[in-house]
């Protein structure tokens, strides 16, 4: 396999404490690695290990390859030249992920400012395409607008038109459904999945949510307390789960034929 | 925007004339008699009813009032005859203490507050944003702990204290500033810059100090916004995380204090002035309260609390340009 990602032996370690115990997975280009388990579990964590960005007096050791190369251990620097650009990340609270106190349109530019340098004018091209993109009407006008000033599904929006700017290989999303209402979070997926099949983006999906985890990812890790419990197809983790507790989470949705 | 300030100002107005009211209460009705202050040693009854007489305290509260109220719009004559005086608008009264309209007295001494409160501000502000960025940028480390420690300190030390110690160490010890005093902008800069250095670092270690602890608290909420985690995750380089994701939302705050206390300032630092003899609003006041002459009090309680409402209302208005999210809806 040909992995664009490839997790190892991930393990996390907060104030002696592991978070993350043990996790290998993989993501090729094109394709969807969801990740789900409770809140706890670890999720995050892997996620943010892979950016970087885990908080202060976080330790992670193990190995995670981008691209083929080793990103742990390598210095801010380095892994500020690939975030936002060759990885991007997307968050669960769209309203308080971008700054108030700035435009959109700005937060779209400096992310590709940073990465690709030139002129303001074509960022901001740039930046009006990406709205138009995503789907926010009139991306000319709504540019100048503040994030308060659109609606929580634009809003998610807005931070994938972001994320995507610089043409990354692979995207993070890290339960970026979770904050909107379930009309909304359906086009949020279609339209992540959309852009995905357009640019062979690989996708790391991380949801606490097994319907929208079974819509959208091809392979599937459940998490459980830090350890990776199960790491299957889509379909064998839905259909023919290993671990009792993927079956105990599958057990735990409420079915509608069951309600007396 | 312009219907909301138009309704600001209305209400400013209003909110004036209550204080206006409830001072102009306190005196009517509190306080000893003020043709008694004015009279002096020599007083004979016959001499106290002719100045009750000439300042009008023979009248009925409403009346003095509106008398008072009037003048500030249209000036008004105290007293008839040969003593009269005529005190022009606005007329914040006339003090017989000393022979003088009070509304001279003050925008005589109006510049010397200004440029004491000023001065002040632009030393406080700088050394207590950048202080307070710092440490809150580097939590935890040794310099925002000994920032910490210090600006603690320097919170705590009363102003009086501090002015004689400074006093005593750079003009008398080491001869390397002046006595304060009151001196003009021109013909010498350098001087007039020593004689108001000693105040300025005076009135501005509090605020500094203060501002240094505000600062470095909002900087530190800032930092674990989700906003910066966006940042960060878009590769920004640290500068602009810091300048422009991190400063604006943690200085913003800021502006509303500065507006509250530099305006507060206007109307006389007290302390500062009486120590190093500066002839500006706070020595005025002192002078005024020491010696009761009611006019003066009056008007310079008026000119403090309208410069603090009109201070309020710049914060208002200013906010508006600084925080997107505050938007003004005519109501």
């Amino acid at each position: 396999m040909s992995g664009l990602l490839e997790v190892d032996n991930l393990k996390v370690t907060i104030g002696g404490q592991d978070v993350v115990r043990d996790s290998s997975f993989a993501v090729d280009a094109g394709d969807t690695l969801g990740i789900v388990g409770e809140s706890g579990s670890g999720k995050s964590m892997t996620a943010l290990a892979v950016m970087g960005l885990l908080p202060r007096g976080a330790r992670a050791s193990g190995s995670v390859r981008f691209d083929g190369q080793e990103l742990l251990g390598r210095t801010d620097r380095q892994l500020r030249a690939l975030r936002g650009d060759a990885v991007s990340m997307i968050f669960q609270d769209p309203l308080s992920s971008l700054n108030p106190y700035y435009t959109v349109g700005l937060q779209i530019e400096e992310t590709y400012l940073a990465h690709r340098g030139g002129k303001r004018a074509v960022a901001r091209r740039l930046a009006v395409d990406a709205l138009a993109e995503v789907g926010i009407p009139e991306p000319q006008e709504r540019r100048r607008h503040f994030p308060h000033q659109f609606s929580g599904g634009q809003r998610q929006r807005i931070m994938i038109a972001m994320a995507l700017i610089c043409g990354p290989k692979l995207l993070i999303a890290d339960e970026p459904t979770t904050a909107l209402d379930v009309t909304v979070q359906a086009q949020v997926l279609k339209l992540l999945a959309r852009l995905q099949a357009e640019t062979g983006t690989g996708l790391l999906f991380i949801s606490h949510d097994l319907a929208v985890i079974s819509q959208i990812a091809h392979r599937v890790v459940v998490m459980r307390d830090g350890e990776q419990v199960e790491y299957a197809t889509t379909e064998e983790a839905f259909c023919a789960p290993k671990h009792p507790y993927t079956r105990a989470l599958l057990e735990a949705i409420p079915r509608i034929d069951e309600v007396s | 925007m312009p219907r909301y300030i138009a309704g600001r100002l209305l209400g400013l107005v209003c909110i004036l004339l209550a204080i206006c009211f409830f001072t102009f209460a306190i005196f009517f009705w509190l306080s000893p008699d003020p043709a008694l202050a004015v009279c002096g040693k020599t007083c004979t009854p016959l001499r106290i009813s002719e100045i009750r007489q000439a300042l009008g305290l023979g009248q009925p509260f409403v009346t003095q009032f509106w008398d008072y109220v009037r003048g500030i719009f249209a000036g008004r004559d105290y007293g008839s005859g040969a003593d009269l005086v005529h005190c022009s608008a606005p007329c914040l009264g006339y003090s017989f203490q000393s022979s003088q309209n009070v509304w001279q007295m003050i925008t005589q001494r109006l510049p010397v507050t200004v440029t004491v409160a000023a001065g002040a501000a632009v030393l406080w502000l700088l050394i207590g944003i950048i202080a307070g960025v710092i440490s809150g940028v580097r939590e935890g480390t040794w310099w925002d702990r000994a920032a910490m420690f210090v600006t603690l300190g320097g919170a705590s030390i009363p102003s009086y204290v501090l002015a004689l110690v400074l006093q005593f160490v750079l003009v008398v010890k080491l001869q390397w500033l002046p006595f304060p005093g009151n001196v003009g902008f021109l013909p010498d800069p350098g001087l007039w810059f020593e004689s108001y250095l000693m105040p300025w670092i005076v009135l501005a270690l509090g605020y500094a100090c203060l501002y240094a602890r505000l600062t470095r608290s909002n900087v530190i909420d800032t930092m674990s916004e989700n906003f910066m985690r966006t940042a960060r995750a878009k590769g920004l380089p640290p500068g602009l995380i810091l300048r422009r994701h991190a400063l604006r939302p943690a200085l913003t705050p800021v502006v509303t204090i500065f507006g509250m206390d530099f305006a507060g300032l206007l109307g006389g630092a007290l302390i500062v002035e009486t120590v190093f003899g500066l002839n500006g609003l706070g020595q005025l006041t002192e002078q005024a309260i020491a010696s009761n002459d009611q006019p003066v009090i009056m008007g310079v309680t008026l000119l403090a609390a309208a410069f603090t409402v009109i201070g309020n209302l710049v914060v208002d208005i200013l906010y508006t340009y600084l925080d997107p999210r505050v938007r003004i809806t005519a109501s």
